[in-house]
């Protein structure tokens, strides 16, 4: 019972991991396109503040994302949390039960004979 | 048995795969939407679990059979269960969503009383015993399921809440609406599964007393 919840725990965050992450872009390569850009439209602009609008966009635009999915992260852990600690009470209880059940048919028997 | 914990672990795989690869993310809210999935799933399993106590409850008060006492509390424990998922999961979304963890809205606030109503139903039914302990708990089951309907129209009923109207589930875009009614269909195979254990368990504990007073009576 607990390696299956262990395994459904590591899916779940597999999954999280490789199949939502975001199209990482680092604020150079950004600032490179939009470098590229100018150039080939051949209008002036001020490199070194543009570079730093680029840089403090992106910057602010990562800090949301990563934001919003400790958000989702949390609400998926706690929904795993709740199943994991409700499972794991039946799991002990039943184990308990089982464990008695056995003792006392045990006791009965020996005391039929 | 088996068949249904295979089909629940399959259709739980697929609704995670669906939720973190399939559906797409939604334009306002972005990533942080997709806690919908789980949280809603939840939130409707929670009446079917209640659903079924109540109808057991019902049946209980009719016929007097012991096995309708055993769902019916196996069922409202796993209420509690998916309510208190329901209840812990919104907070997350509803900090992000509205800049709150709480608001005493309509649908909140039933939800809350609903919790509270069938933790009340536990607390009757570990002091009493007996023939008793299942017929008051049948009772207070019946009417806590009263506040079912409450919750699920609350938003009709108090113009002016947070949460969106009830038909915004059925307007999704097609691959959103596919993920939520598989994640759907997973709760509902996993509350069905538990649901079939936990009665297996209640019926051990029944032999269990049994034989126990059996050896008590004998002792006298």
């Amino acid at each position: 019972m607990r390696i299956l919840i262990l395994a459904s725990f590591l899916i779940v965050l597999v999954l999280f991991l490789t199949t939502q992450m975001p199209v990482i872009l680092t604020a150079e390569q950004v600032s490179q396109s939009v470098s590229d850009a100018i150039a080939e439209l051949q209008v002036a602009v001020d490199e070194d503040e543009m570079e730093r609008a680029v840089q403090l966009s992106v910057a602010k635009l990562e800090h949301a994302q990563r934001n919003r999915l400790k958000y989702l992260a949390s609400a998926y852990f706690i929904i795993w949390l709740v199943f994991m600690l409700y499972v794991l009470r039946l799991a002990r209880h039943y184990y308990v039960l089982d464990k008695r059940l056995v003792q006392l048919e045990q006791a009965s028997a020996h005391d039929e004979k | 048995m088996k068949i249904v914990a295979i089909l629940t672990a399959l259709l739980l795989f697929i609704s995670l795969y669906l939720i973190f690869a399939y559906a797409p993310i939604e334009r306002t809210m972005l990533e942080v939407q997709k806690i919908f999935y789980f949280h809603v799933s939840a939130a409707l399993t929670v009446f079917l679990a209640f659903g079924v106590n109540f109808v057991l409850s019902i049946t209980y008060l009719i016929k007097r059979r012991t096995e309708h006492d055993m769902v019916a509390s196996a069922a409202a424990e796993l209420g509690l269960v998916f309510c208190t998922i329901a209840l812990l999961s919104g907070p997350i979304w509803a900090r992000y969503a509205w800049n709150t963890w709480w608001n005493w809205e309509p649908r909140l606030t039933s939800t809350l009383i609903l919790w509270l109503m069938y933790v009340g139903y536990f607390i009757l039914r570990s002091t009493l015993s007996g023939d008793k302990r299942k017929l008051y708990s049948a009772v207070l089951g019946i009417i806590a399921y009263l506040d079912v309907p409450i919750v699920y129209y609350a938003v009709d009923i108090w113009h002016g809440g947070l949460h969106p109207e009830r038909d915004t589930k059925w307007n999704l875009e097609q691959p959103m609406q596919w993920t939520w009614m598989v994640s759907l269909a997973a709760f509902i195979m996993l509350f069905s599964l538990l649901l079939i254990l936990r009665y297996q368990m209640k019926k051990n504990e029944a032999r269990y007393e049994a034989i126990q007073q059996h050896y008590l009576e004998k002792a006298r």
